[in-house]
């Protein structure tokens, strides 16, 4: 297994080129920290937030016999929250719509997040309120517990989500706390769950929140850098020539290479998000995320050992390698919104419209991770950014290598 | 065993190589030798299948190069390179590995290998902390870690002390002699080129000047030896030429690097009618030395110059 060999040896080279290391690991550190530092209390800004709700209760049967419909209610509720620290601005801007258009307007950024008031809602608040008399009274609650599942949805990789939903969350349970205080005054039984995107969300977020995964995208993505060099650095020491007349076939070469390199990048995930815990992410999750965020990270790392290999195919010298990575990856890190999610760019292809950042890797990588780590979303709800984000790594591999064996391990001429 | 057809190299408007053709024997050590430029590198890349030539082509046992197994060559480039994180022994087992040597086979020619080459002690040394001659040494080690049948080498003894030239050289001739490898070398050492070498090509320019044994070569210019002279007032040194090449005994005078080499047949004998001729110049000869027919004067003969440096 010449692979094998190829990837003991560029580990071997990985660990004793102190220096570049070094750079490696700190760099991407030392970036971490100065965002951390710089919007770590950022994103607590008094602007309303847009929401778009979408009220598909059907409404219920009081006590008195009359018709009523708590999700309207709760919409009102909504749209007259005020900014408890300044009273003139509106907690939220909501657009009552269909879920449909709701999801449009959620992709096109109009909204923030939807939340969507499900059919038994006012069945729910009716047992609620049933209960909490009946509790209040001596009497233990026999019938009909009915409970019902706000959910609320939007996207991930957006700060306008985070800081929205997290405000949301505070505030739906501070609606069904009033309802209770409002009979009563004792503390209510869970009646009504949200949902944000499956799992429970944080209640509040800063721009640091967002920023951090963006980090390790970053830095995963620099490696491509490093690495870009260090395959012309084998091409400039004439390393390459010895094994190009070797037995060694360019598959063995790459694919040793990505070994290593890749685990570099799901290191850096681990060390970054240790880094941005001390600097005060909030993260959500397990050890298990932890190792999903590892896949997703050593994923990224193959993609940007690939755009390393495209990169030392056509560099002549590996100050040329760098220049020219730093040239590609700084962008490449904008377009994903490793630093703030730029406005989607929408083209027109096959009668279909995608975005068209959705092209790179890192940009699902970006999405999975901080999905994973912000949210603590598991495998089912980012299964498809990070399967879209190997496939499109494997395509980039592909490429790579066919580039980097075309224009290196040929003859010269 | 290796067949060269008209191999040609054009880089713009200059010729590297051109239109050279040699077949070189299984088991000789064939040596390339020539000045600096003149296309040594060029021809045995194209040689080895490592470039592609602008025309012509290249056989190894019948088969085009580029098809050739993997394996069947080795080859010493002339520059190093070499992992400067790996250490010796690392580097060998690695390139051991690329060539597909099983572990078995792998750990004692590794071992000799570091033996014959006096790099034991540095076998666990990282390469950049190697001196100059170690590196030499190593860049060598690694061509024939998979025992190649041929074996070419690019200026070997580049950089290496006396001491360990000697070492190469009874090196290469062991491969040759009990293990019967086709060796291909260059050099402008001459000394290496006529000790070494069952035949040698002299190239200039990217061309084929002469092809033959050294012994050959050496006979081929004549028998005779070299009068080498420095007079005192240089400038006078065509006058000197001018005269002594009428003289009937001499074959021929030439000046090189401010010296006049004149060779002649017996030359101690000739050496009154030499100084007779200086007297009768009037001029100073300020060191005076006679030996024998080398193949640097052979060189200097076809090449009208002495190595280009
Ligand atoms: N890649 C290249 N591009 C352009 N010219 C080249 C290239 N490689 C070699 N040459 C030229 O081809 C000629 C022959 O070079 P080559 O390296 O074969 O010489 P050499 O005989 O090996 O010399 P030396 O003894 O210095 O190693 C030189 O004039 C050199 O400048
Ligand atoms: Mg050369």
């Amino acid at each position: 297994m010449k692979f094998i060999s190829i990837a003991v040896k560029d580990f071997k080279e990985l660990v004793r080129d102190r220096r570049g290391l070094f750079f490696i690991l700190l760099f991407p550190i030392f970036f971490m920290m100065i965002f951390g530092f710089a919007f770590g209390g950022m994103g607590e800004n008094n602007t309303p937030h847009n929401i778009a709700v979408v009220n598909l209760d059907q409404g219920t049967i009081n006590s008195t016999g009359s018709n009523v419909n708590y999700g309207n209610n709760l919409t009102a509720e909504l749209q007259d929250q005020n900014y408890p620290q300044n009273n003139d601005v509106k907690l939220f801007n909501v657009t009552t719509t269909s879920d449909s258009n709701a999801k449009d307007l959620l992709r096109t950024r109009t909204v923030d997040a939807e939340l969507v008031i499900p059919a038994n809602f006012s069945d729910s608040v009716q047992s609620l309120i049933n209960n909490t008399i009946l509790s209040s009274t001596g009497q233990t609650s026999s019938a009909n517990k009915i409970t019902s599942t706000i959910t609320i949805s939007g996207d991930t990789s957006y700060i306008g989500f985070g800081v929205a939903q997290g405000t949301l969350v505070g505030y739906l349970s501070q609606y069904q706390q009033g309802i209770v205080t409002a009979i009563t005054g004792a503390q209510p039984v869970q009646y009504i769950n949200t949902s944000v995107q499956s799992v429970a969300g944080t209640s509040s977020f800063t721009e640091f929140d967002f920023l951090a995964p963006g980090m390790m995208v970053f830095a995963i993505l620099l490696l491509a850098t490093t690495v870009a060099a260090i395959l012309t650095r084998e091409v400039e020491s004439g390393t390459l020539l010895r094994l190009k007349i070797s037995k060694m076939r360019s598959f063995d070469l790459l694919f040793g290479g990505l070994i290593p390199w890749s685990l570099v990048a799901g290191a850096q995930v681990v060390i970054l998000l240790v880094v941005a815990i001390l600097l005060g992410l909030k993260w959500q999750g397990s050890v298990y995320s932890i190792l999903l965020a590892i896949v997703i990270g050593i994923i990224a790392g193959i993609a940007s050992i690939s755009l390393a290999m495209i990169i030392a195919s056509f560099a002549k010298n590996d100050r040329q390698a760098a220049n020219l990575g730093t040239l590609i990856v700084v962008p490449t890190a904008f377009i994903t919104g490793s630093f703030f999610p730029l406005p989607a760019e929408y083209v027109n292809l096959f009668g279909h419209s995608f975005q068209i950042y959705d092209i790179l890797p890192w940009t699902h990588t970006l999405t999975a991770l901080r999905s994973v780590l912000v949210y603590g979303s598991g495998w089912s709800v980012v299964s498809s950014d990070v399967i879209i984000s190997a496939v499109l790594a494997l395509i980039l591999f592909v490429i790579g290598v066919f580039l980097f064996s075309k224009t290196r391990l040929g003859a010269e001429s | 065993m290796i067949e060269a057809k008209d191999l040609t190299k054009k880089y713009g408007d200059l010729m590297a190589v051109d239109g050279l053709s040699i077949g070189i024997k299984k088991g000789e050590v064939f040596g390339f030798l020539g000045p600096n430029g003149a296309g040594k590198t060029t021809s045995i890349k194209m040689m080895v299948g490592l470039l592609r030539p602008t025309s012509g082509t290249v056989y190894i046992n019948g088969t085009d190069v580029q098809k050739v197994e993997k394996g069947t060559i080795g080859m010493c480039p002339q520059e190093l390179m070499l992992w400067e994180y790996l250490t010796c022994k690392e580097s060998l087992d690695l390139m051991a590995d690329m060539y597909e040597v099983p572990k078995k086979v792998r750990d004692p020619r590794v071992k000799k290998l570091l033996n014959d080459l006096f790099l034991v002690e540095k076998a666990d040394t990282i390469v950049s902390k190697l001196s100059g001659g170690m590196k030499r040494r190593l860049n060598l080690a690694l061509a024939v870690v998979h025992e190649p049948e041929v074996v070419v080498l690019d200026e070997p003894s580049e950089g290496l002390d006396p001491q360990s030239r000697r070492v190469l050289w009874n090196y290469i001739r062991a491969m040759r002699d009990k293990e019967g490898k086709t060796v291909i070398l260059t050099t402008h050492i001459m000394d290496e080129a006529d000790q070494l070498s069952d035949r040698i090509a002299i190239v200039d320019h990217g061309k084929l000047i002469r092809l033959d044994t050294p012994e050959n070569l050496k006979k081929e210019i004549g028998e005779g030896d070299v009068v080498d002279m420095k007079i005192s007032d240089t400038s006078r040194n065509q006058d000197l030429i001018n005269e002594l090449a009428k003289e009937k005994d001499v074959i021929s005078v030439v000046e090189i690097n401010g010296r006049i080499n004149i060779r002649a047949l017996n030359a101690v004998a000739k050496l009154p009618m030499m100084m007779q001729t200086v007297e009768r110049l009037d001029v100073q000869v300020a060191d005076i030395s006679v030996r024998q027919n080398t193949l640097e004067d052979v060189f200097i003969d076809l090449t009208g110059t002495g190595l280009r440096e």
